[in-house]
Parts: structure tokens; sequence; C-alpha cells
């Protein structure tokens, strides 16, 4: 079967484009992918289209243009798309465009709201509240369309698709796993006394909680005063870190851009703890957070989204609350006292990325979800067909339990 | 209890599922149940046909029948378990294997069209429900169960099915080798025979009937084995139960099979079983050098493992009795026991 495939990839520097870059060979033992060149369209045999659509209007807007022209499966790695549509309408200075989403999301108030932001009297709303208007409207109802089919990763971005209206196939498959450099994992690992090193991967902006990752920080190195904090990935612009750290009087903050594949892996298994915030989140699944399972790092996340998914045994989950930061220092201190708790989590991490993550059976998850997109419609009709033909033969005219009990057994659709 | 026992029937086909069911009422209903055999005649192509086959079963009414409820039923092989009840157990026999572990291979039956693959995922689809919804969920062996946690993540305990009660007695060890079972390529009588044309001392019966038949009789000729291969046919009990008695050994070595009652007829007569390593699973009982013998799937490798046999009575009788006393372990009581739990 032969799958025409959409993604950002190396040398973009995106988590989907390393994404996809694990993935790929995975899938090529398995099925016949063509890659599709930013631009162009599927070739004419392709069985069937795979597009990975995130939030970042360069990296995903022709993927979404593509998706307009021939529907297919769309790996939604964001549930939240409001950046992309703001880029495919307004970047594109198709302001009617972006009213028409608006409204779609949310009625005429939506609309009005849009035009607020056109006249400039109200904020940006993918900058300030994106997270109210996901705008994934347009994408959903193409992924619905025969020959489609939505792929996420977490039961969260499941949930709110489903709760969007969407009623197409969906496949939830985790996000794969990396395989671990063999000679970190091979590394024993062993706290140095009283110097815990905590590690931040990803890019560094408010809704990554950095400011509250700082100011738990602040309280680690009041017990631990050898405590350090790597804070790796690009600074958003204006985000100020510097004077953030300056103003908290903060030592022992190291700072690391954006790093290779290879650094970024030494980086992570130097730390000793792992902490991955988000709020708002945009239903993605952390990529920085599976690699740090993958290395049995002991991992802190916010208590959203998809990370609430998360066993209790392999992550420490931080309320987003007025006491947040609060409930951060004492995680860290646990975790930085603990010897145990560190063990306990790094064993469990391990065996929940194996059980959940395995690249392989994400794969197996692929063509399976691929398979069914491709072909699945023809199968649907000619067994409904069949039944219904049957049924009418006979003088059943009300059909309605002979499609209860179809769809009770996924014939239906 | 009032309990329906759910089995397809391809019509004019009467093989080891069939016999399963029918011992599984008898017994049910030898213990005081009230018992009744539900069927369905099912078959599985062209195409879309083993669904919309395997939904007639969706739409059967067991909840009661007269009046009076069914309490239980208990379903068996694919798409029995389509069926829809409160309570129901599967004891299953087997899935759709062409959708699963023969697919891709010369057994298998959907080609790479993107329609026949769909096809596929959607019997995978079916039996995640209709299997997940099971209020317990068995497995009549080893190699059956872990096909099901390998293929949809669904975990089932094994109870292993007694074999069917005949005259088992053991009256010597007479110089052939038994193969029971239906002749179709599954099966691999096909190595008793390469195994006869590497071993010239080597006889054999073969009791069965079925569609390889005809292959597996010019294959004799061409082996020019004649007067050491004798194709019985279908046998009533009283001869089967005969064969068993005297034969030196039992060969049975189907590729990957679900259960395979013949070793538990087998060491019931005291008769050792020659087996290969793919075999699925009779590897649950048959031990290399303790109650039969293991090898590769080649004539030759199973010639040589005769050959022993025929030149080492002593191990003949011991592994034999061996593999009785395994045998005897599996019980309807026992089974029954789990099946109701």
């Amino acid at each position: 079967m032969k799958v025409a495939y959409f993604s950002p990839l190396p040398p973009e520097r995106t988590g989907i484009s390393e994404y996809s870059e694990l993935l790929l060979p995975e899938l090529r033992e398995r099925l016949d992918v063509q890659i599709v060149a930013r631009g162009q369209t599927a070739p004419r045999d392709a069985d069937v289209c795979l597009y990975h659509v995130g939030n970042n209007p360069d990296a995903h807007g022709w993927i979404v243009e593509a998706l307009r022209k021939r529907p297919g499966v769309v790996v939604l790695h964001d549930f939240v798309l409001h950046h992309l549509v703001a880029g495919l309408t307004l970047g594109q200075r198709d302001g009617e465009g972006y009213l028409g989403a608006m409204q779609r999301e949310a009625g005429v108030p939506g609309r009005l709201l849009a035009h607020g932001v056109l006249d400039g009297v109200v904020p940006p709303l993918w900058e300030v509240r994106p997270e109210d208007f996901p705008l994934a409207g347009e994408v959903l109802e193409h992924a619905a369309k025969p020959g489609g089919g939505l792929i996420v990763h977490s039961r969260y971005v499941a949930e709110r698709a489903l709760a969007s209206g969407y009623d197409g196939r969906l496949w939830r498959i985790p996000h794969p796993a990396w395989p671990a450099p063999r000679d970190l994992v091979a590394q024993s690992h062993k706290l140095r006394p009283g110097e815990p090193l905590v590690g931040c991967f990803g890019n560094l902006n408010a809704s990554k909680r950095i400011p509250q990752l700082l100011e738990a920080f602040a309280r680690l190195r009041s017990t631990y005063p050898a405590a350090r904090l790597l804070l790796v990935g690009a600074e958003a612009p204006g985000f100020d870190l510097a004077g953030r750290v300056a103003g908290l009087g903060l030592e022992g903050v190291e700072r690391e851009d954006y790093v290779d594949e290879e650094r970024l892996w030494s980086l992570m298994a130097a730390c000793d703890v792992c902490v991955s915030l988000r709020s708002p989140t945009m239903g993605e699944t952390s990529g920085s957070a599976i690699r740090a399972l993958v290395l049995g790092r002991p991992l802190v996340v916010s208590d959203v989204g998809a990370f609430q998914e998360l066993p209790d045994e392999v992550a420490l989950k931080i309320p987003v609350d007025e006491h947040e930061a609060e409930t951060l220092a004492r995680a860290l201190e646990l975790l930085a006292e603990n010897e145990a708790a560190r063990e306990a989590m790094s064993t469990a991490a391990g065996e929940y990325v194996a059980r959940e993550h395995d690249l392989g059976r994400v794969a197996e998850a692929y063509v399976a979800a691929l398979e069914e997109a491709a072909g699945g419609d023809a199968v649907r009709d000619t067994v409904v067909g069949e039944i219904a033909n049957a049924a009418a033969a006979v003088g059943i005219d009300d059909p309605s339990e002979l499609a209860a009990r179809l769809n009770e057994v996924r014939l239906g659709g | 209890m009032r309990i329906a026992v759910c089995s397809p029937q391809v019509p004019f086909s009467h093989g080891g599922a069939e016999v399963l069911a029918e011992q599984l009422v008898d017994e049910l209903n030898s213990r005081e149940h009230e018992t009744a055999l539900v069927t369905v005649p099912f078959k599985w192509y062209p195409g879309e046909r083993v669904l919309t086959q395997a939904f007639l079963w969706r739409l059967l009414d067991l909840e009661e029948t007269d009046g009076r409820p069914i309490d239980l039923v208990i379903a068996t092989k694919f798409p029995s378990y389509v069926v829809r009840h409160p309570r129901k157990v599967v004891w299953l026999v087997h899935q759709f294997r062409q959708a699963y572990d023969l697919d891709r291979t010369e057994l298998g039956q959907f080609g790479e069209s993107p329609e026949d693959r769909a096809l596929r995922r959607a019997v995978h689809r079916l039996d995640r429900e209709t299997l997940g919804e099971a209020t317990r969920l068995c497995a009549i062996s080893r190699n059956v169960a872990d096909r099901l946690r390998g293929a949809l993540g669904l975990e089932a305990e094994v109870v292993l099915p007694p074999p069917q009660e005949l005259d088992f007695r053991c009256d010597g060890y007479e110089g052939f080798f038994l193969s029971v079972g239906r002749l179709d390529r599954a099966k691999r009588i096909d190595l008793l025979l390469d195994a006869l044309a590497a071993e010239p001392e080597l006889h054999c019966v073969v009791a069965g009937d079925g569609p390889d038949r005809p292959r597996l009789e010019e294959l004799a000729r061409r082996h020019g084995l004649d007067g050491r291969v004798r194709f019985a046919g279908r046998i009533d009990r009283e001869e089967l139960a005969d064969l068993y008695a005297r034969c030196l050994a039992v060969f049975y070595a189907p590729v990957d099979e679900d259960y395979g009652m013949v070793p538990y007829e087998a060491f019931l007569s005291e008769k050792p079983v020659v087996t290969t390593t793919d075999a699925g699973g009779p590897l649950d009982v048959v031990a290399d050098r303790t109650t039969g013998l293991v090898c590769a799937p080649r004539g030759q490798e199973i010639a040589d493992a005769c050959r022993f046999l025929l030149d080492h009575p002593d191990d003949v009788r011991a592994w034999g009795q061996a593999g009785k006393a395994v045998a005897e372990q599996v019980t309807w009581d026992h089974a029954i026991d789990r099946l109701l739990a």
C-alpha cells in the first residue's frame, strides 16, 4: 500500500520533524511510504495520505493546504491550532477566513471577537488565549471525510476532538519512544550529595511555566545551595530570562540554546530530575518528557492535559494553581533527598516506556490505521449494503436494530 | 443452569472444534445443566462475506428461549463469539487465523489491495469488541492464548479440553506410525510421506479425509511408497481406537496448531508423539525425549526420529506412559469448573 507522507522533516527544527525522523524508518519497513516535499501534492497513485498537523503555521500551513485538496489521515500533534489558522488566514491577508474560522468555533461572539483582533482593539487571541479558541474545526472536518481519519497521541486530545463534534475514525497511538543511546543508559546515575541538577528542555516561555520553575528553584537552593538548574532550548522573544533570573537573585542557572540530538541526550542524562511543565496546554504530548522517561529520569510535569495520563509511578504532577511554585519546590526537594523514590521512578519509567511507547508497536498501529482508512469505507459499504439488501428482501423496513448491532461490533462505520 | 454452547458449522465438515462443542454439551448435561448446542452455518469467502456471515451471530437473541432465560452462553471458535449475551463465556478454539498469523502466508486469504487490508483490520476490530465484552475469556491452549494477547492484547485463561471419549488402550507396538486428522495442507502429512521416502523401513497409516488427499496420494505414488502407506480415509471410533492401540507412535506436525487433540489421544493409548518445532499447541505437551520427539519440520529429520523409535522400543514404551500421565490430568471436571467459575 502506498502512503503519501506529509510532515516537516529535518533540517527543520520542530518536535514533529524529530517525530517523523524517528517514525519513518519503521513505517518504511511495513509500507510503501512516499514523502511529499513542501508545497507538493500527493502522487495520484497513493492509496492514502498521512498529514502531520501541528500549531506552527510555517511548518504545517502547506500541509493543511494539501489536506484541503485530498482528505486523508491527520496526525493531530496539537489540539489547539489557533496559531496555525491565524497564519493560514491573517498571515495571507485573508481576514474573512479568520472571521469564518472564529465564527465556526464560537458563533457570532467569536466573529465579533475576531473583528476586534482585525481592528487592533483586541490583542491577538493566538497569543493571549488560544486555548479558549482551538480552531481545530476545519482540520477535523477534513479528517472525518471518506478515506480519512484522526490519529492522536493522548486520550485528552481524543476526548476534546469528540467533544467538538468529530465523528470520523479515531485512533490513539502513543508517541513513540526514541531508542536510548546505549552508553547513556548504561551509566549508573548517582546524585552528587547536595548538588541536585534539575533539567528543563524545550522552548523557554511563559506557557512552559519557566517563571514558576525559577521560583521553585530559588526555594530549592535555600535547602540545597549547590543545586543547579539547566535550561536547554530557544528563548521566546521578549521573555527576558536573564532579567527574571537576575530579579530573583538566582545563581546556579545554566543555559544552553538549541542543541543537537547527541548533546540533548547527554545533557538530559546528566540531570537528576527533568521538569516538563505546561499551561495552558495546546494538547501536545511532550517529546522531551518521553526522552526523560527513556533515560529513566524522574519526571515532574504539570497536572494538565496529556500529562495527566502518565502513571503516578513515573511522574510527579504539579497542579496549576496559586501554590504551583511551592508544590513544585517540594517535589524537587523530595526527589533531591530521596534516592529510593528516584530509583523507583526510574525503574517504573523504563517499564512504562516499553509497555506504552514501543516504536515497533507504534508503527504497527500506524499501519493498522492507514489500512483502515484506505479501504475501510469500501468494506463498510459492502457489508452494510449486503445486510441492508437482505433485510429489504424479507420486508424489514425498520433497520434500526440492524444498525445498532452493526455499530456494536464496529461494522457500521 | 440453562446454557447455550455456540459453535459455527461449516456444512459437510466435521472436525475437532465440532467434536469439542458436542462433548462440552454432553458433559454439561451430565452435570445436571440444561445445555443445548447452537450452530449457524459459516462461509468465510469471498471478500466481505467473512464479516456478514459473522454478523449473523450478532442478530441472535439468546437471552431467553421459549419464555425461559438462558443463563449463560459459551462461545467457541470464530465467529460464534460475536453472539451477544449478558453472561458470555468464550472458550476460544481459534480466531479467524487468516486475518492474523496466517496472513501473507500461502494459507492466508487477504491480498494486498486497500480493501483486503481493511477487511482484515475489520476482523480485528470485530474480535476486539466481541471478545473484549466477554464476561470470561478462556482459551483451549497456551498457543491460542498467546496469539490472542499478541494480536489484541487480551488475556485469556488456558483451559485445556480433554480429548474425545474412545476405548483408549495399548495393545502393543506394531511397526507402523499413525497420522490422524483432516487432510489439509496445514496438517503437513506430506512431511510424513517425505520421511517414508527417506527411510525405507517406515510404514504408516493415514486416518482422515480432506481436500489435500489427492495431492498426498499423488505424492505417495511419486515417492514409490506402495505398500508402506495406507490412506484409511474417515474411520469409525472403534477403528480409530484400534489404530491408536496398535501403532508404534503417532505423527502429528501441523503448522502452528491451535491445540491438537491428537497428542492427548496418542498419550492415552500410551504412544509417544513425533512432532516438529513449529507445531504450536502440541508443544505444550510433547516434550522432546520425555513424551515423544520434537524435530525440525523436514522429511529427513522426521525420518531420523521415526527410525530412532523403531530402534528403541524401551523409550517408546516409557515415553508413551509418561504421556499418559500428562493426558490423564486433563479432565472435564476441571475444564467445566474453570469455564463456569
